[in-house]
């Protein structure tokens, strides 16, 4: 039995019919047809699925479709502003934070959601809030690197607004 | 050489899209009413098949087909190295997990059903799961052949002579155990027939063209008529070297005229694909009061499971590294791939060689220990140089960068050597700190077999450059480098050259990417292929200027006269002209370095043309309480013979630090017990320390620009170094691996914590 969900995903408010047992990566991989969060694992172990719920990560393939009823979700697709990157995506293109770039979707909204807590985190503190993404490929040094250097970015850039 | 695009810092084609999340993995690709497989696997891990009714399964609705071993139109056989390996079992299983039936339905739900609906009776057999146990006569028998797959000698010099002329000889055991690749992408295609009948399989895969040349032996066809397109790949460390849903996908496009999809959960990837062999070792070693080898003697035993998949070239690898990169006169080896029930073990990011370093160098340091040497002195003593002679009897030519990886890593060993002796805050009661040092050697491409690779650079009216190559990007940038060569070559920038990669029906045969051989091999037919379609375009700025092509310049995408760059024409007027006058211009390279094929009985031959060295060092936190070591610095040099992108080199250092200390200290996969990442731990963040990646660049002549090799030597030297480091810090040696927290936790009496 199908039931009408509302919700935000990139900005945009979305009206869907989903069934009960519809995860959320389900709902915007299948459904709507997003594939920039992946699935490593379904079980919530990789973090490759990340997406931001009210600004939060999460793991998508944990969550039911239906729980993001009100919510605003999103996604890395919703993460530039058109064709300006966010300053996340410029660090990882510049220092090189990524390897095959399955992960990557992942990590980015991941480490959105760490600089939404915390503009201005140690590598300590950017360690753990990578510590529920997995990636083979890189060795992390440059995720981490590049995570610091866009909170640097973003404080910049705060600081030329105001 | 003065170099204007290799060596230098480019940013990787393709990584924007992968920032966005606009590229399409195999699972990302839509496909209209494809229809859904799954497969139905052994619950046994030794057993014949005696009765398969499909037909309650198949009338569940939206199941469309179900087929077993007997639909497979051609040979049920495959393998990379020695074919044995079935699609569906058509008597036996060796595993729990070998495939019997697969199902094609409209969805997953009716293929799950199916799953449970299928009635299949296996006669079980008994199994056996140890390689030492299968060597036995009374064993349980897997394969017809028995259960040794191979095995590989290595003779030279008299290795009692050696050892009467030691006046130190050491005798160990080592064991490693086995390991997943773990990468985060688990294996997806999709494949349809194309109106004209050819089967199209598009699959993430690090080897286009063998999965071609096997499917279509499975499915009793030509190559032709098999098409295989590599999809964005997501990590591969050799674990996507073997087939895994191609054959599935094949069959079932074969059949059925509609497209189909398979992906596979994380729980069978575990469980179907291949994984790192667990090697057991015996190395006994002598040496001389001063620490100079003088015979190295051992007996390796890698089990292979179920299936031969890579096993053949782990045991050789193994064998052939044994002595690490080190000149002994006198080398007896005996190295043997054993068939069991367990799941089968294949190709994973060095061979072997990440094994056999653990033993070759934790030989060296209990040499070190036990004489009274530095780490760094013992191994400066016996590492190659050029004129050295393998236990191969390979005599090394050139780029043998071994000494000076050790040179550059000897500051570090001081610099955190004395960080130990300056902690100042008494450390927690059972904390200790430790440094340890390991070098590693690894020879590029196929050990004693043709290697071969090519390429195309094609040059069109217009001056547009297309690069074709059959090399498979599996993430680690090797689109990249390949594009730097044939760039640097046309005197061009990287953006001005298309690529067009590892599609079977576009691309010819550039081999695996696997044995760190596609920056060395591809790289030198993408080398060879750019100067042909350079010189096509000089004979025609030769004319245009009327001089010789000797003395014509292609530079900065112009060419002109040496001394006259004021006429320079750009690079699209020559092409226009060239092709105007000759029509499309191809550049064909090809490249094969020399091998070998190494004696049966003796191991001589040569293996590879050229080998990469490195050296590491790690500074490590051992807290014998809890158990757990933490790597908190490594330092890790790294003779690639020439950087063509020196970020994707350090790139690969990271990498094989992070999977270094994964294997070293709590990676482990039990057959039928691991199905997640949640008993399968990998490092996450908070596991890596600071690295520091050195680049040494010995030029390798036969190489593009000198380059060598890195992807799995970034892995090799990692687990030995914390090993080394581990000893140093508790006076403990570790020799199984993981060093995980029981290890360490038993290691040191509770006295002394």
């Amino acid at each position: 039995m199908k039931k009408i969900l509302s919700f935000t995903l990139n900005g945009q408010p979305y009206e869907v019919a989903v069934k009960p047992k519809t995860t959320l990566i389900e709902l915007i991989r299948d459904e709507i047809g997003l594939t920039g969060p992946k699935i490593g694992c379904n079980a919530g172990a990789c973090g490759a699925c990340t997406v931001l719920i009210d600004g939060k990560a999460v793991d998508s393939c944990s969550v039911l479709a239906l729980q993001v009823e009100g919510h605003s979700v999103e996604t890395v697709e919703g993460l530039a502003d058109g064709d300006k990157l966010h300053p996340l995506q410029e660090a990882f293109l510049d220092d090189g934070g990524y390897q095959c770039g399955f992960c990557t979707p992942g990590m980015l909204m991941a480490a959105k959601s760490l600089l939404n807590e915390n503009p201005d985190p140690s590598i300590h503190e950017i360690r753990h809030g990578l510590s529920g993404n997995l990636c083979r490929c890189t060795g992390y040094v440059r995720i981490i690197d590049s995570i610091h250097d866009a909170a640097q970015r973003m404080k910049k850039e705060g600081g030329e607004k105001s | 050489m003065i170099t204007n695009v290799v060596g230098k810092r480019i940013q990787r084609i393709g990584i924007q899209q992968k920032v966005t999340g606009k590229t399409k993995f195999a699972a990302d690709l839509d496909i209209p009413g494809a229809l859904t497989l799954r497969v139905y696997r052994s619950p046994v891990a030794h057993g014949i098949v005696r009765k398969i009714d499909t037909k309650k399964a198949e009338a569940i609705e939206g199941v469309v087909r179900i087929f077993t071993a007997k639909d497979i139109p051609g040979k049920n056989l495959y393998g990379i190295i020695n074919r044995d390996q079935t699609v569906l079992a058509d008597s036996k299983v060796r595993f729990i997990g070998d495939p019997i039936a697969l199902i094609a339905a409209e969805n997953e739900k009716s293929a799950e059903q199916a799953l449970k609906a299928l009635e299949i009776e296996i006669e079980e057999l008994p199994a056996v799961f140890d390689p030492l146990e299968a060597l036995k006569p009374d064993a349980p028998r897997i394969h017809e052949k028995g259960n040794l797959l191979f095995t590989r000698k290595i003779k030279r010099g008299d290795v009692e002579k050696g050892f009467s002329a030691s006046d130190i000889i050491l005798e160990e055991t080592y064991e490693t155990n086995m390991l997943e690749h773990a990468y985060i992408e688990p294996e997806s295609g999709i494949a349809y027939r194309e109106k004209e009948g050819r089967i199209t399989i598009l699959v993430t895969t690090q080897n286009p063209h063998a999965d071609q040349a096997q499917l279509a032996a499975i499915l009793g066809i030509g190559p032709e008529n098999v098409r295989v397109i590599q999809t964005e790949t997501g990590g591969g460390f050799g674990g996507k070297l073997d087939m895994s849903v191609q054959p599935f996908l094949a069959l079932a496009a074969y059949y059925l005229d509609r497209p189909v999809r398979m992906t596979y959960s994380r729980e069978e990837s575990f469980q179907a694909t291949a994984k790192r062999h667990p090697l057991k070792i015996r190395m006994k070693t002598g040496a001389t009061r001063e620490g100079k080898l003088m015979a190295v003697n051992a007996e390796i035993i890698a089990d292979t499971g179920a299936y031969g998949s890579y096993g053949i070239a782990v045991a050789t690898r193994a064998a052939v590294h044994a002595t690490g990169p080190y000149e002994v006169p006198n080398v007896a080896i005996e190295s043997k791939a054993v068939y069991t029930n367990n799941n089968w073990s294949g190709a994973m990011r060095g061979f072997g060689v990440p094994q056999i370093a653990v033993a070759h160098e934790s030989q060296m340091d209990k040499l070190a220990d036990s004489l009274g040497l530095d780490p760094i002195s013992i191994r400066m003593a016996n590492a190659f140089k050029v004129g050295s002679v393998t236990p191969t009897g390979q005599t090394l030519r050139a780029s043998v960068g071994i000494r000076e990886t050790l040179k550059k890593i000897r500051p570090y060993y001081e610099k955190f050597s004395r960080e130990i002796q300056e902690t100042q805050h008494p450390l927690p009661q059972g904390v200790k700190l430790g440094v340890g040092v390991a070098s590693m050697w690894y020879g590029i491409g196929n050990t004693g077999h043709p290697n071969p690779s090519s390429a195309q650079v094609e040059i069109d009216e217009t001056g547009k450059i297309t690069l074709l190559t059959g090399a498979a990007d599996i993430g680690q940038g090797s689109d990249t480098v390949l594009l730097q060569i044939a760039a640097e070559v046309l005197g061009v920038g990287t953006e001005e050259i298309l690529l067009v990669r590892a599609d079977t029906g576009l691309t010819t045969d550039a081999g695996a990417t696997s044995a760190s051989r596609q920056t060395y091999i591809s790289g030198r037919a993408v080398y060879e292929a750019a100067t042909k379609a350079k010189e096509a375009l000089l004979k025609k700025a030769a004319e245009i200027f009327n001089a010789p092509s000797s003395l014509i310049v292609c530079d900065g995408g112009y060419f002109y006269p040496q001394y006259r760059e004021y006429q320079k024409i750009p690079f699209g007027e020559v092409a226009k002209r060239a092709v105007q006058a000759d029509g499309v211009i191809r550049g064909e390279g090809t490249f094969n370095p020399e091998t070998s094929s190494l004696d049966p009985e003796t191991g001589q031959g040569i293996p590879y043309t050229t080998y990469a060295f490195a050296t590491q060092v790690s500074l490590v936190r051992v807290d014998s309480v809890t158990g757990q070591v933490s790597v908190i610095r490594a330092a890790s040099a790294h003779d690639v013979g020439k950087a063509v992108n020196p970020s994707n080199v350090e790139g690969q250092i990271f990498s094989g630090v992070a999977m270094g200390i994964g294997m070293g200290l709590f990676e482990q996969f039990f057959p039928n017990k691991t199905k997640s990442f949640d008993t399968y731990l990998i490092p996450t963040a908070l596991d890596v320390p600071e690295v520091t990646p050195i680049i040494v660049e010995d030029p390798e002549p036969t190489g593009p620009f000198g380059a060598k090799g890195v992807g799995e030597p970034a892995l090799i030297p990692t687990a030995p170094a914390i090993l080394n480091a581990i000893h140093q810090a508790t006076g403990r040696w570790v020799n199984r691996l993981p060093a995980d927290l029981e290890t360490i936790r038993g290691l040191v009496p509770p006295e002394e914590k």
